[in-house]
């Protein structure tokens, strides 16, 4: 992002801070590339998988702070500001990925075997979703970042996210400790895979609406808050 | 047209943006309000924010890792 | 020495390519890209808060607690995730590298800085949010990430229903923050 519009008329009036002799962190982060590489060698040691968790991770936590993505301002601003930008952002991305994933999906059924994807990452709804939800929802507010945008933070020297952090973990202990009960309440909750509900095409025309609907509405409600669709 | 400062150094999203809104409510039009960041998605939405209001806005990196972000309150 | 690297982070190329900041759309079709490969590579969607509970329970039996015996982990294959380590455990793997990614992506960018805690409203504010954030993401089975962005790529009603709740819980915490924390 460059610098805009009326540079001289603000510029002019007031006396800058001078910046700080520069220090160039460069030469830190090549010796991190090569320490990111060299370990996922070691890794790659004892496992095949490993070493692609690793390049997974790092490309998360790379995409995450180079774009700023965050799913808690896709939530968030339109609350505050009423800015929709990174939720419509979060649109597109699961715009994207569900024409991946379905294609993925259908070609294990059609695959025939025993290794049919349908189910994979389908979760049931039941109360305890519900009540996570808004928990995760107040929580994600207050901390300044859901759990992506946690790791993210505390990769670029956060100390209130590390913080955060060690809480986040505490408090899936006490949830996993918990399940016990919860899960009682999802006993009989259904786990709806969208295509056995509509059929593939259906599914497919489905979600297509629902993410298309909602991306009017979000740049609706920025035009009603702020004026402008930008 | 007086020239303001808000330190929001440390402070993590979405604070620095509402302590931002709250200040530039306060001032009249043509005052200049200088706000101090060190949160790189604060960099990007607190300058999106205000010019999406029409305000005239500057980005200054002052060292690694901190900004000032100049507004110019415009209406 | 130092003057090179000064004078190529300083490179209109380097700027673009490095430090200027993607647009969010940019982020959120790399983000998609790589959570496609993921489930091909794996048969499961990105995921990142399960992780935190099974190192949080390793502490907890390091502490001498037993959470062998919980609901939470009756099935066989919650029992391994328990009985492994740090090292060869994927879920911690990837979360390491998330870290590792940002803090990479931010030295590139020049732009790494310790950020201090500055008042006690900070601390309060981590502390609930994290606690609030962990138990609800083991009741509703994953964060934004899993309950979320994998959960409706993966065509799971129960995606767009956290959606609906987490934007309830948003609103909120917005209050929340708006009145307690600023």
């Amino acid at each position: 992002m460059s610098e805009t519009n009326s540079s001289t008329e603000t510029g002019t009036q007031r006396v800058r801070k001078t910046r700080k002799p520069k220090k160039s962190q460069i030469p830190f982060a090549i010796l991190l590339t090569a320490l990111i590489i060299a370990f996922g060698f070691y890794l790659g040691q004892g496992s095949n998988k490993l070493p692609v968790y690793w390049i997974f991770g790092i490309a998360f936590g790379y995409i995450l702070q180079r774009s700023r993505f965050c799913f808690t301002a896709a939530f968030r601003d339109p609350c505050i500001t009423g800015s929709t930008s990174v939720t419509r952002a979060v649109l597109v991305a699961v715009a994207v990925s569900s024409v991946g994933f379905v294609a993925i999906k259908y070609a294990s059924a059609i695959g025939g075997g025993d290794s049919n994807l349908n189910m994979a990452g389908v979760s049931p709804i039941g109360l305890p979703l519900i009540i996570g939800a808004v928990l995760f929802g107040i929580g994600m507010v207050i901390a300044g970042g859901c759990a992506s945008g946690t790791l993210m933070r505390v990769g670029e020297g956060f100390l209130m996210q590390m913080l955060s952090l060690v809480f986040f973990i505490a408090g899936s202990v006490w949830g996993a400790h918990d399940m016990g009960f919860w899960g009682k309440l999802n006993a009989n909750a259904p786990k709806v895979f969208l295509p056995d509900v509509f059929g593939w095409f259906g599914a497919i025309v489905v979600q297509g609406l629902i993410i298309v609907l909602l991306y009017i509405a979000a740049l609706k409600w920025q035009q009603k808050k702020m004026g402008s669709i930008e | 047209m007086a020239e303001f400062t808000l330190d929001c150094l440390g402070e993590a999203c979405p604070v620095p943006l509402m302590k931002t809104e709250k200040k530039i409510n306060e001032l009249s039009v043509g005052d200049v309000l200088v706000v101090s960041i060190d949160h790189s998605c604060a960099m990007k939405n607190v300058p999106e924010w205000a010019r999406k209001q029409g305000h005239n806005v500057e980005i200054e990196e002052v060292d690694d890792g901190e900004w000032e972000i100049v507004i110019e309150k415009a209406k | 020495m130092k003057e090179f690297f000064i004078k190529l982070g300083d490179h209109p190329i380097y700027k673009k390519l490095l430090k200027e900041p993607l647009t969010y759309v940019a982020g959120a079709v790399l983000l998609s890209v790589f959570q496609i490969a993921h489930f091909t590579v794996f048969g499961k969607g990105w995921g990142v808060t399960s992780t935190f509970a099974v190192w949080g329970t390793w502490v907890y039996n390091a502490l001498g607690g037993d959470a062998g015996s919980w609901a939470y982990y009756a099935s066989e294959k919650m029992q391994q995730e328990l009985h492994t380590s740090f090292l060869a455990d994927g879920g911690s793997i990837r979360n390491l590298g998330i870290i590792f990614g940002a803090l990479a992506a931010t030295l590139f960018a020049s732009q790494f800085k310790i950020k201090k805690i500055k008042t006690l409203r900070q601390v309060v504010a981590a502390i609930l949010g994290g606690l609030f954030m962990g138990y609800g993401a083991r009741l509703a089975n994953g964060c934004n990430i899993g309950a979320l962005f994998t959960a409706i790529a993966s065509f799971s009603l129960s995606g767009w229903v956290f959606g609906a709740f987490l934007l309830l819980g948003a609103y909120i915490g917005s209050k929340l923050l708006a009145k307690y924390f600023m």
